[in-house]
């Protein structure tokens, strides 16, 4: 029977997500921005809910939520603030990476990342060119006990300064997915100096060069890993991400109508005039559809996830992604003058949107649309 | 007279001269005048580099500003695109600023020749301090107070977005004298900087683009000028039949709002330009499908971009020809700037992570371009406009 309703934990873990998001994230989002860096305290509260850090208990997490409510954690997180929910987020991904497909020696391995707040990690996956897991460029050869990982990766979070850096790429010999585990500060590792970016400046986002030889122990899930799984939980990670694209943008729109109900202009809040509340109301049933759309993904991804998603994710995070730039900069046009001075946030969830649309997207699914 | 889309080569030279120069001489210090929020300090020297003339009015040039046999508004088009397309910093610096249009529009023989002819022959820059934090569009919301006192007008209340308020010899200010007129209770006002109780809020704004532009919040405390600063006043009262102040306010800006779409144009046009050989550079890395969807892309984007030219070209050819068209000018300046801000952000997304990175300006246009579509009539009025002139006042 069809049911696009969250289950119990979805709509649990979404309201907790949103009101750490509300309390926790957003008063500290200026900060996170200015600094690069989320503020000690505020990593550390996101840091022992564990929203961000799925590491199973047995492992020394706090236990792991499903696949959906970690989405609608993505996604309520960043209603709160993309830029420290999306550090969060990354930081932790590594961490789902090997919780769900590492070698007994590997788990073990997570219980420092799951306890010591200090701790950064991250995946290296994408390359930019609108390549997907399945098209990566960067090799991994394996050559009797070691492994050799050549590539570049773009979009990288805390890029100078993860243990591990979870490079993906893919092996040479079976065009499997692979992933593995190297540091920041690895011989053969080179990060490119970090001019900064629009937004989103607290995930430390890097370009990264590799061309490095670690022990065949470093590979996720040790040689015989299953590269389809391997490349479906990326594909999440993806998912996960245009998620918080999804919540920026939701929240962006609930400030500017709220805005628009008390802005008083030709004698009336501006919210009566159809020119500005058609707008948001556009980008709200474009936020219900990309949401939707995401957990379709999701769902098709567990269930069965041996099977190659590109397409379905490829076009749920496109869309997502550009939802997500649409509905910030309506929002920042329904203040207008005062949506362009930072007194207000919308300018930040406008760069920081902007910044997820880059991130991902695929030139050949979804071409340029002029306004007019 | 048949069509003709193309300038004469007497404006395409000097503008692509200009183009050129702006992009050599003045987009090297794009960056930092956008971090340190002001023009570069070696601004003069740069505008001395110009090999053509550009009107500036901080100091004498070689060359007067050529005339073209195109008109003046259309001709500003042409340099407006140009002079931005290297970056958003250098065109405020040529000074000027727009208090002074308003004084010529509204003002007595003797206050045009006080506070408008010496600005025209290479003064300093004027303010223009309308907007306020309660009012943006609706300009008949003045809530800012001048109540006659004796001999003086004391002015009360607050402005945002005053450009070049900080620094401006004076600041024309719109102020009601009386709330039960409405609109018409509305007028203007020379306050010279140095005026008692002419208070700098905040000299620029923390603004999400355009950061080298000084846009000032200011604050008028019981700041009292003598009768005759009332635009259309003299020192004994009204002279003339008493002038709409809001009403000369739009119409200062009206033939300017064409030239924001220039601007427009020319952030989205440098992006284009910036994003398309380093995407080429890079063409090996996409599959053949991807590329020719880039190509695609890239051929879409040039065309919006003379789609909105033409309209610009339009509209200022009939102010050049002496009929303006209230609707064409909306039409300009309604329809370029979000496909601009689109423009600069689908060049990010080609380019990949990298595009949004500060190592390329992209990021900071798709800033700066945001507030195109805002300022000097936002997108929405422009609609409002245009749909007048389809259905009347009903359009609204």
């Amino acid at each position: 029977m069809i049911n696009l309703e969250p289950d119990e934990e979805q709509t649990e873990v979404g309201a907790l997500a949103r009101s750490i998001g509300e309390k926790v994230l957003y008063p500290a989002a200026r900060d996170a921005e200015r600094e690069g860096a989320v503020p000690k305290d505020v990593w550390h509260t996101v840091f022992e809910t564990g929203l961000a850090m799925p590491v199973p208990e047995e492992h020394g997490g706090g236990g792991v939520p499903g696949p959906l409510a970690q989405l609608a954690a993505a996604e309520n997180l960043a209603h709160g603030d993309p830029g420290i929910a999306l550090a969060a987020l990354w930081n932790g991904a590594a961490a789902m990476l090997i919780a769900e497909h590492g070698t007994p020696e590997q788990l073990a391995g997570l219980v420092r990342l799951a306890t010591d707040p200090e701790a950064r990690s991250a995946v290296a996956y994408h390359e930019g060119f609108g390549r997907g897991p399945g098209e990566y460029a960067t090799e991994v050869h394996v050559e009797g006990d070691t492994v050799r990982v050549v590539g570049r990766k773009v979009g990288v979070a805390f890029a100078a300064v993860s243990d591990p850096l979870v490079v993906v790429g893919r092996d040479q010999v079976t065009g499997d997915v692979r992933a593995v585990l190297l540091t920041s500060a690895d011989e053969g590792v080179t990060v490119d100096p970090s001019p900064g970016a629009l937004a989103l400046e607290a995930a430390q986002v890097g370009s990264v060069t590799i061309d490095a030889r670690v022990p065949v122990s470093a590979l996720v899930g040790g040689p015989g890993a299953d590269g389809a799984r391997l490349a479906s939980t990326l594909q999440r990670l993806r998912l996960q991400t245009a998620a918080a694209a999804v919540g920026t943008a939701q929240r962006a729109v609930e400030y500017a109508a709220s805005y628009a109900t008390t802005r008083i202009a030709f004698g009336t809040p501006i919210a009566s005039f159809q020119g500005v509340t058609f707008p948001l109301a556009e980008a709200l049933m474009r936020i219900e559809a990309a949401r939707l759309e995401l957990v379709a993904a999701t769902v098709a991804i567990l269930d069965d996830p041996s099977a190659d998603h590109e397409d379905a994710v490829a076009q749920a995070v496109g869309y997502a992604l550009s939802v997500g730039a649409q509905s910030t900069r309506d929002s920042v046009q329904t203040l207008g003058g005062h949506g362009f001075i930072r007194d207000h946030p919308v300018e930040l969830w406008y760069r920081s949107a902007a910044t997820l649309s880059a991130l991902d997207s695929d030139p050949a699914r979804g071409a340029f649309q002029a306004a007019l | 007279m048949s069509y003709c889309f193309t300038l004469s080569k007497a404006l395409r030279d000097h503008t692509e001269a200009l183009r050129e120069w702006s992009t050599t001489e003045c987009r090297p210090y794009a960056r930092q005048a956008d971090i340190d929020k002001r023009r570069p300090d070696n601004w003069r020297e740069i505008l001395d580099t110009a090999p053509i003339a550009l009107g500036r009015s901080d100091r004498e040039e070689p060359d007067p500003l050529p005339e073209f046999e195109e008109g003046e508004w259309v001709s500003k088009l042409a340099f407006y695109e140009a002079i931005n397309y290297g970056d958003v910093w250098v065109h405020p610096t040529l000074g000027g600023g727009i208090g002074h249009l308003v004084v010529k529009s509204m003002g007595t023989p003797v206050q045009i020749e006080r506070w408008y002819d010496p600005i025209e022959a290479g003064g300093s820059t004027t303010g223009f301090a309308l907007t306020e934090p309660g009012f943006g569009s609706d300009t008949s919301q003045v809530t800012t107070t001048a109540t006659r006192d004796g001999d003086s007008w004391v002015i009360n209340g607050s402005k945002m977005y005053c450009t070049g308020g900080a620094f401006a010899e004076y600041v024309v200010v719109f102020a009601t004298v009386d709330k039960t007129l409405g609109a018409k209770g509305i007028t203007a006002f020379v306050v010279p900087r140095d005026t008692p109780g002419f208070v700098v809020a905040k000299e620029n704004e923390d603004k999400l683009g355009i950061r080298s532009w000084t846009t000032s919040e200011l604050f008028f405390d019981d700041c009292a000028v003598p009768l005759e600063n009332r635009l259309g006043w003299g020192p004994h009262g009204a002279e003339g039949a008493p002038g709409n102040g809001q009403g000369a306010a739009l119409g200062a800006l009206a033939f300017n709002r064409p030239n924001m779409s220039a601007l427009g144009i020319g952030l989205a046009q440098a992006s284009i330009d910036v994003a398309t050989p380093i995407l080429k550079s890079r063409r090996a890395g996409f599959t053949p499908q991807r590329w020719s969807a880039i190509e695609h892309d890239l051929e879409a984007m040039n065309a919006a971009l003379d789609r909105g030219r033409r309209l610009n070209y339009l509209a200022q050819g009939r102010v050049d020809a002496g009929a303006p068209s209230r609707s064409l000018s909306a039409a300009a300046k309604g329809y370029v700037p979000e496909t601009g801000e689109r423009i600069i952000r689908r060049c990010m997304e080609l380019l990949g992570p990298e595009g949004s990175s500060k190592e390329l300006l992209l990021e900071k246009w798709y800033r700066d371009s945001k507030i195109i579509d805002i300022f000097e009539g936002s997108g929405q009025v422009q609609r409002i406009m245009m749909g007048r002139s389809l259905v009347g006042r009903l359009a609204g």
